[in-house]
């Protein structure tokens, strides 16, 4: 509390048009120094109270019942000029060191031997390796092994694992840990996802980076925990309310799992948003041969992180903008980054396209079946191709366009209604392009398109053609 | 710190910039309506905040409710949370940095009805944040609804008629928070009169030293006025709280263990040394040794699938690892899926194991070449799968019947459990297995398998005899049915 010279206590002091005329400071003085006003306040319509200040003792009881910051103060000493308002209520001098973004620091490591682990793992290593010592979640099969892990790992690097409560408080604890600055992530599966959603539009709007490694099982409701392709349209298209996007990275390996949860954290924090990874039960659960990156990242702390710490003190994480110019314009900035995502992160690999008349478009481990498809349709003559989008949000429509003219047909194979045929379609329709016939192999509840039929369904629909 | 000539506690920002731009009146009066009790909490905690020296340390966490505009007003590090999630926001603010100092501030709708799963885990948990839960029996941001903790025959928008058991009782927060483990420290305080506030401010320091000093998880819940929806006067209001609240929330001290020091442990913060990281995920630069010096091309020219199915504990799943080991250490590809979830939990688990010269791309053994089969059902499902040519092998002490198989199918019978009972052990009857399928596949050569054998157990090298033991005589087992 200000102290006022002289031994005297400060008696109070307001200025009329930062009194809303409550009243409560009127009860709190014994001695009826404080009375009601009778006239209304031009500026601001409010009727603010009288001080008759004779009795006053300045026991300040009144200046603590005022709920206003700048409501009843006690009086300044005598030489303050009450008409300067930078006086008054300017900037208080801070020594505080303006914010600097301090980038992340790669930390080169020996060739070490593969690892032979499962892909829930792999994306686990991938996380510690980007330097993520925060992770939180909640237990869902088939991801629940990554979050073991962790939970195993991290006390030995000094790092936090935190089972929430819920899906729910999963993702408002990024939304702190990652307000703070620090990489984090969770490991969930679909039912887990949706439950997240509110909390990755907050992110979004927010700002704030968070990888969410989304191991997908079969649906709707609780639907089971056989491999599913169904929540594309969630990451690609429904991520929570409002105008909301994310970079979707799709690996096909226990070897991808790693390389791009890596990926993953570059990215969450080029862009200050949220990226999904997402992967399929088999994914999840399959063991295999993982190489490690020749470094790791130790996190560097962003500028505008909430630290908790004087440097950052002038900083705010918050998604609410009232204003509503105010929040177009900050929709139009997020568009904007939308846009450089799009332009810049679209990721694809192809397999045998260069002479493709027959492509396939898969992701996940249905891409690793199309893939045998074309191995086993290439030895019986067929020019056929594997697009595999390892972005599905962007879709990487810029790799597949070139590729259009010379293909007869597209057979988009998928662990789901046709969710990833909806992105297609759709990055097609916006490239307005002319399109050849696209045929598809879905399957959902846990079925996986398996090589045969791939090659089956390609093979017939040839003869077909040919038929006519 | 504060200086005699600006006005207003140094926590507060000297103009509201985020307050309409902190245009005219806005820059220096906050958004609540007059009277309201929000004021006075935001106050105490500004003070207190500036009395401990801890502004540059302390992040507010502001709710979804009247009080979602804090941040333009405390000038702290501000995260403003989804509604009812402030506790976890919090937490994870805490566990980012240990040495901030974190209030999550909340409303009655806020806290004690969408964030109570969020509040009273937080509570438990114990960590060391600090809640100011303001109560004021109502929804005040979206105008006046009932509250979780709205008085009985209370009128609300929501409650025309009054509070009605219909609509549930008024929830006490502050003891439902003070009877569980992780708080140290929870008190009802208000806003009222000149004494009832000295409390509260003198609570809200309290609430913040325990986080200064460590000591855990603080709550303060304040009862305060919202004239608005009371529809009355600010100090009609603070006589309502005074006559009709306290009576159904008593005020005072709900638990204070704050004398008996640290409820919680000291959050860790990440060091970032990549020698021991490549440690603790077990890597390692040394290549293991090749035994193999071919693909098993007699099996397939390209890639071999087997399937390992028994039930949950005959150890298919560990074999089907050190297969897959096995595979990578001779420099091929491998890939091993378990059959996972409810299904593993007792009746049939089963393995699939691909091994490649180049790259496994089906992951799964629909038409294994190779089964091992550790019981009955395991062999009348899977069996029949195997495609013409294959190899089954299955544990003959249990499996007294085999079905109709693929032509060319060669079946061996290895009694695996009676082998590793004869051993003494019946946990090993897995590598027996292995030993086995070595014998009778030539998957790789048996040193291959035993080198990752003796790998796995590596820190318990005592079992290391027994299980190539195991493994010999599984191998034997194949060359004498021969
Ligand atoms: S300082 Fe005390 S005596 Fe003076 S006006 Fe305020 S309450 Fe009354
Ligand atoms: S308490 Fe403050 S705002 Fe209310 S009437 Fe008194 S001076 Fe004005
Ligand atoms: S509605 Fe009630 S709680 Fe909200 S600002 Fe107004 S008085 Fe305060």
């Amino acid at each position: 509390m200000p102290s006022s010279p002289g031994n005297e206590r400060p008696k109070p002091f307001v200025f009329a048009e930062y009194c809303k005329g409550c009243g409560r400071c009127v009860g709190a003085c014994a001695k009826d120094c404080i009375h009601a006003g009778t006239e209304i306040n031009a500026l601001t319509g409010l009727v603010p109270i009288e001080l008759h200040l004779d009795n006053c003792n300045g026991c300040g009881l009144c200046i603590a019942a005022c709920p206003e910051p700048f409501g009843l103060q006690p009086a300044p000493g005598a030489d303050f000029d009450l008409q300067d308002p930078e006086k008054m209520f300017g900037a208080r001098p801070s020594t505080a060191q303006k914010p600097t973004d301090i980038p992340a620091v790669r930390v080169p490591l020996p060739p070490m031997e593969p690892l032979v682990v499962k892909g829930t793992y792999a994306s686990a290593l991938g996380a510690l390796l980007a330097g993520c010592r925060h992770v939180y979640g909640y237990p869902i099969t088939p991801s629940t092994e990554g979050a073991e892990l962790m939970a195993k790992l991290l006390p030995k690097l000094d790092g936090v694992f935190l089972q929430a409560v819920s899906e729910v408080a999963t993702v408002n604890i990024m939304y702190g840990a990652s307000g703070a600055g620090v990489p984090c992530m969770t490991f969930t599966s679909s039912p887990g996802f949706s439950l997240m959603l509110e909390g990755v539009s907050y992110m979004i709007g927010a700002e704030l980076p968070g990888v969410f490694v989304n191991i997908m099982r079969g649906g709707p409701g609780l639907g089971n925990i056989g491999p599913e392709q169904a929540d594309v349209k969630l990451a690609c298209r429904g991520l929570g309310h409002g105008n909301t996007h994310a970079l979707v990275l799709c690996p096909a390996t226990p070897q991808e799992m790693l390389d791009l949860t890596i990926l993953a954290f570059e990215l969450t924090f080029k862009y200050r948003n949220p990226v999904v990874l997402l992967g399929d039960g088999y994914l999840g659960q399959i063991t295999g041969k993982v190489s490690l990156p020749d470094h790791m990242l130790q996190p560097g702390l962003p500028s505008w992180a909430v630290f908790g710490d004087a440097a950052h003190r002038g900083n705010v994480i918050n998604s609410i903008v009232l204003g509503e110019r105010d929040l177009e314009v900050h929709n139009e900035h997020l568009n904007a980054k939308y846009a450089r995502m799009a332009a810049e992160e679209q990721r694809a690999a192809l397999y045998e396209c260069a002479d493709a008349d027959t492509l396939l478009i898969a992701c996940n481990t249905p891409a690793q079946m199309a893939k045998g498809a074309v191995r086993a349709l290439r030895h019986q003559g067929v020019k056929a191709g594997l697009f595999r989008p390892i972005t599905l949000w962007p879709f990487p429509i810029d790799a597949l366009k070139a590729l259009l003219p010379q293909l007869k047909r597209i057979m988009v194979v998928e662990a789901s209604p046709g969710q990833i045929e909806d992105e297609l379609r759709l990055a097609l329709s916006y490239a307005d392009v002319a399109t050849p016939k696209i045929e598809h192999i879905r399957h959902m509840g846990g079925v996986l398109p398996q090589t045969n039929e791939i090659v089956e369904r390609v093979l017939a629909g040839r003869a077909q053609e040919a038929q006519r | 710190m504060s200086s005699a000539t600006t006005f207003g506690s140094p926590t507060f920002y000297s103009r509201f910039e985020r307050h309409a731009h902190g245009e005219g009146l806005k820059g220096h009066a906050t958004h609540y309506c007059a009277g309201c009790g929000h004021g006075l909490a935001h106050k105490y905690l500004a003070e207190a905040i500036d009395e401990l020296g801890i502004q540059d340390r302390t992040v507010a966490v502001s709710p979804v409710g009247c009080a979602v505009f804090m941040f333009y007003y405390l000038d702290v590090g501000n995260t403003q949370a989804a509604h009812g999630r402030a506790p976890a926001v919090a937490i994870g603010h805490k566990t980012a940095n240990p040495d901030s100092i974190v209030i999550s501030y909340q409303g009655d709708g806020d806290l004690a009805s969408i964030g109570l799963a969020e509040i009273v885990s937080t509570a438990q948990l114990g960590i060391p944040i600090s809640v100011i839960f303001v109560n004021n029996a109502i929804y005040g941001m979206t105008g006046g609804q009932l509250a979780p903790t709205t008085l009985m025959g209370q009128r609300s928008s929501t409650s025309p008629k009054g509070r009605t058991p219909m609509m549930g009782q008024p929830l006490k927060m502050a003891e439902l928070i003070a009877q569980l483990d992780g708080p140290v420290y929870v008190e009802r305080v208000a806003l009222y009169d000149n004494k009832q506030r000295v409390k509260a401010k003198k609570a809200i320091k309290k609430a913040l030293e325990c986080q200064v000093k460590g000591t855990g998880f603080s709550f303060v819940e304040v009862l305060a006025e919202c004239p608005t929806h009371l529809g009355m006067e600010p100090e009609q209001a603070e006589k309502w709280v005074q006559e009709s609240m306290v009576p159904v929330f008593p005020l005072g001290v709900k638990k204070d263990v704050t004398a008996e020091g640290p409820n919680f442990p000291t959050i860790p913060r990440p060091a970032f040394d990549a020698g021991h990281l490549l440690e603790v995920i077990d890597a390692s630069p040394d290549a293991p040794p090749r035994f193999a010096t071919a693909f098993p091309t007699h099996l397939d020219p390209t890639d071999v699938s087997l399937k390992l199915a028994g039930a949950g504990g005959d150890g298919a799943q560990t074999i089907a690892l050190f297969l897959t080991r096995s595979a990578i250490a001779e420099g091929f590809d491998s890939t091993y899926i378990p059959s996972y979830g409810p299904e593993s939990r007792g009746g049939t688990s089963y393995a699939d194991v691909h091994v490649a010269s180049e790259e496994v791309l089906s992951p799964a053994s629909p038409d294994p070449h190779v089964l091992v089969a550790f019981n009955a059902p395991s062999l009348s499902k899977f069996g029949p799968q195997v495609r013409a040519g294959g190899t089954v092998i299955y544990d003959s002490t249990v499996v007294h019947e085999v079905p109709p198989l693929a032509p060319g199918v060669r079946v061996l019978a290895v009694p695996f459990t009676a082998i590793a009972r004869d051993l003494g052990k019946v946990m090993v009857k897995n590598v027996v297995a292995l030993g086995a399928l070595q014998a009778a596949t030539n998957l790789f050569p048996a040193e291959t398998l035993l080198n990752t054998l003796r790998t796995a157990l590596k820190d318990k090298a005592a079992l290391i005899p027994l299980n190539e033991k195991a493994f010999a005589w599984g191998a034997q087992a194949v060359t004498d049915a021969r």
